[in-house]
């Protein structure tokens, strides 16, 4: 897994791409958290390059997702495609996350 | 010490004392060489020197003495003397000159004047005393005589050969004839000679002076190659230098024979001069009397001191070579000591002494540092197996504990197929196979009532302990919460709640719940998340579900989950299953895939239900080959029909 970051000015955008499983999920939280810790609040995670997702990793997307809600941030997920995309429906995750289909209007949606 | 001679000390000081070797015999040989290069072109300047002086000062000598009976030789040249003035001269001649040992003027026969047939007034020294004595006689006719004879017949004066004058001088001795004539009617005739005797006695104490070295000398050989002065006293006048050599047999010496009575000068080395030894000889002619002298230098006593020398050197060379193997030795020993100690200790420590105790050095260098950092090796070992032993102590306590947890997790797991049996038109078969001792899958089934039968199947968020204890509570939960009457979603939105609740590290949970009405064959589900199921129509259709709203279960308290229904015949199926299944991977994490699923959910079509079940398993087994990423739960059920 690869975590790579951009800072725009209404929020963070976070380009994940590889497979998030039990072995990188915790890598991803931590990253989220380490940027929150920082003061970040606003992250758009870009998932068009994530070619794989376990539960372990939607576990560290909704335990990132509950620090943000505390810090009145927001998460916000663009590019999902394939796998990821029907997992995300599966787990009725998109009924709680913003998705978008490009980072420029998960900037906007921000 | 076998054992020493092959390490690093017998090494050293074979390389060491071989290179100083090696080092020393070339510094040794070039320096012989010029050593000696050196004293023999000196010797070869001094002997020259030392010939050509001795050879000058007996020239000069032999002319000196040549001189007394020439100008006698032109006094009678001039006119008619008296016998008075005859004797006279010659007295006064042998007088004046202290080398002449005796002289004489012997005329021919009748020359002197027409009377007396010898003619011959001869002086002498005679024990200190002048003598005079008149030659010839009936016995002794010397104008028959060589030293007579030669110079007349010459016409010119000549040096006798040396010979030993028994009965007159009583001395060895050489003699100088000068022819003289006179006008006899107006004609040059021969008159007379005029001789000059000279000692070699002082010639020879003249050569035997000469001191060369020790042993060395110097000797003069006559025209025909006899001993005129050797140190040896019996080859005067007595030897050759060709019989001598002869004697020793060496060619070279009669070569050099040769060469001084043919009047050559030279330097050579002759391996047999010196009384059968090696020596340097230079030779030089005496002009005057055709005579040769040579010097002679012992070859031995030439090279004495250089050999010395050498000798010297050699001797300190080995003293300092043994010095430097004892040096060499004593050094790499103090080296290879501790080493082999060390090597010892190490192999103690490797067959498992690890408190054997290190040989202590105080030494600062190299050997010192590998010693403190074996020391320090063995520390970290005793400490590191140590711990390796605590850790394995740990490890093995904690996997007898999963092994306990496995068995309690699967024995809460509902495991008699079919379930009920007095509840006919219902066939049923599940299996669950974690990826680690315990897993974080769930499936469960149970009767509500005579008529409603509940079964659940769920996945929680990832693996191992912490999903096996979420996975246990989340079973009770729906067993307490899937009361007489509740609608399935109900039970969802409840569990969802109860999860919720302090759920700190987001964990969660995929269910699918649902009811089924036995009498009717109509199933209400609500979907938590969780993969959709498949129905297989008797008819060999099968489709997935179709999804109803459902977030996943305990990830927000208050989520509303929705209600779907579907009706089965006799003899449909209904299949459930973890996301284990369709996301198993295999070598190149290519995923099994919903259509997989679907295609070999057809080709098992129309099997026993637990067939199925396990011939999936089995595939799925071999499609990850053995490397199972998650855990996998499958369940099948078949409605039979109304119940009876």
């Amino acid at each position: 897994m690869n975590i790579s970051t951009k800072k725009e000015s209404t929020a963070l955008v976070v380009t994940v791409s590889g497979r998030m499983d039990a072995v990188t999920a915790p890598e991803f939280e931590k990253s989220i958290s380490d940027f929150i810790t920082q003061g970040e609040k606003a992250f758009v995670v870009n998932l068009s390059g994530l070619e794989y997702i376990s539960s372990a990793g939607l576990r560290s997307i909704l335990a990132c997702a509950k620090r943000l809600k505390e810090q009145s941030g927001k998460l916000i997920f663009s590019g999902l495609q394939g796998h990821v995309k029907e997992v995300f429906s599966i787990s009725g995750f998109n009924g709680i996350f913003k998705i978008y289909e490009s980072d420029a209007e998960g900037l906007k949606g921000v | 010490m076998i054992k020493f001679k092959k390490g690093i000390a017998f090494k050293l000081a074979l390389i060491f004392s071989g290179s100083v070797i090696l080092i020393f015999l070339m510094i040794f040989g070039l320096y012989y060489r010029f050593t000696r290069a050196m004293i023999e072109k000196n010797t070869a300047e001094n002997a020259k020197n030392l010939t050509l002086g001795t050879v000058a000062r007996i020239e000069g000598i032999l002319r000196s003495v040549q001189q007394v009976p020439e100008n006698m030789a032109g006094a009678l040249e001039r006119g008619p003397v008296s016998k008075e003035e005859l004797l006279d001269m010659v007295k006064s001649a042998v007088k004046k000159n202290p080398e002449l040992y005796g002289s004489a003027i012997a005329f021919a026969p009748y020359a002197f004047d027409g009377t007396s047939f010898y003619y011959a007034p001869y002086y002498f020294r005679d024990k200190g005393s002048l003598s005079c004595v008149w030659l010839g006689n009936a016995n002794y006719r010397y104008f028959m005589q060589d030293w007579f004879q030669i110079p007349k017949e010459l016409g010119k004066a000549q040096w006798s050969e040396p010979y030993y004058d028994e009965g007159g001088g009583n001395a060895l001795m050489a003699t100088y004839s000068v022819p003289f004539y006179r006008m006899v009617k107006g004609k040059r005739t021969f008159s007379g000679v005029i001789t000059a005797d000279m000692s070699l006695k002082w010639l020879r104490d003249m050569v035997s002076a000469i001191k060369i070295l020790d042993t060395g000398y110097a000797f003069l050989l006559s025209r025909n190659g006899t001993f005129v002065t050797h140190p040896r006293e019996k080859l005067i006048m007595n030897e050759t230098i060709f019989g001598v050599a002869e004697e020793l047999d060496d060619k070279s010496l009669r070569d050099i024979g040769r060469d001084m009575i043919s009047g050559k000068a030279g330097f050579v080395h002759s391996p047999k001069i010196n009384a059968g030894r090696p020596g340097l000889l230079y030779y030089s002619p005496v002009t005057s009397s055709g005579w040769s002298l040579a010097v002679l230098f012992p070859q031995a006593e030439l090279m004495a001191d250089i050999t010395h020398l050498n000798w010297l050197v050699l001797i300190l060379s080995a003293a300092g070579m043994l010095i430097l193997c004892i040096v060499v030795v004593y050094e790499a020993r103090s080296i290879t000591g501790p080493l082999t100690g060390m090597a010892d200790a190490t192999a103690e420590i490797a067959a498992g002494n690890l408190d054997f105790k290190m040989p202590e050095t105080r030494s600062e260098d190299e050997v010192g540092i590998l010693s403190r950092a074996f020391s320090a090796m063995q520390k970290s070992l005793k400490s590191h197996i140590a711990r390796l032993t605590e850790a394995t102590a740990a490890k093995e306590r904690i996997e007898s504990e999963l092994n306990i947890a496995r068995e309690i997790q699967l024995s809460i797991l509902p495991k008699i197929f079919p379930p009920f049996p007095e509840m006919p038109g219902l066939d049923l078969f599940a299996v669950l196979k974690s990826a680690r001792e315990v897993g974080g899958d769930l499936y469960d089934f149970f009767a509500m009532d005579d008529d409603h039968f509940c079964f659940v199947i769920g996945d929680v968020s990832g693996k191992g302990v912490p999903a096996s204890l979420f996975m246990a509570v989340t079973k009770t939960l729906f067993k307490a919460t899937a009361l007489k009457d509740t609608p399935p979603e109900v039970v969802l939105d409840k569990v969802n709640n109860e999860l919720s609740k302090g759920n700190e590290k987001s964990m969660f949970v995929t269910a699918f719940f649902a009811i089924l009405n036995i009498r009717t064959g109509v199933i209400e589900f609500s979907n938590g998340g969780h993969n959709l199921p498949v129905v297989i129509r008797k008819d060999g259709s099968m489709e997935y579900l179709w999804r109803t709203g459902g977030m996943v279960v305990g990830a927000m308290e208050g989520i509303k989950f929705e209600r779907g229904a579907l009706t089965l015949a006799s003899g449909d199926r209904f299949f459930l299953y973890t996301d284990g299944v369709t996301e198993a991977m295999d070598e190149s994490k290519v995923l099994f895939s919903e259509e997989r699923l679907l295609k070999e959910l057809k080709l098992l079509e129309g099997l026993p239900v637990k067939e199925v079940l396990n011939r999936l398993l089995k595939m799925l087994v071999e499609y990850s080959k053995g490397d199972q990423s998650d855990d996998i739960t499958m369940m099948l059920l078949e409605y039979q029909g109304p119940k009876q």
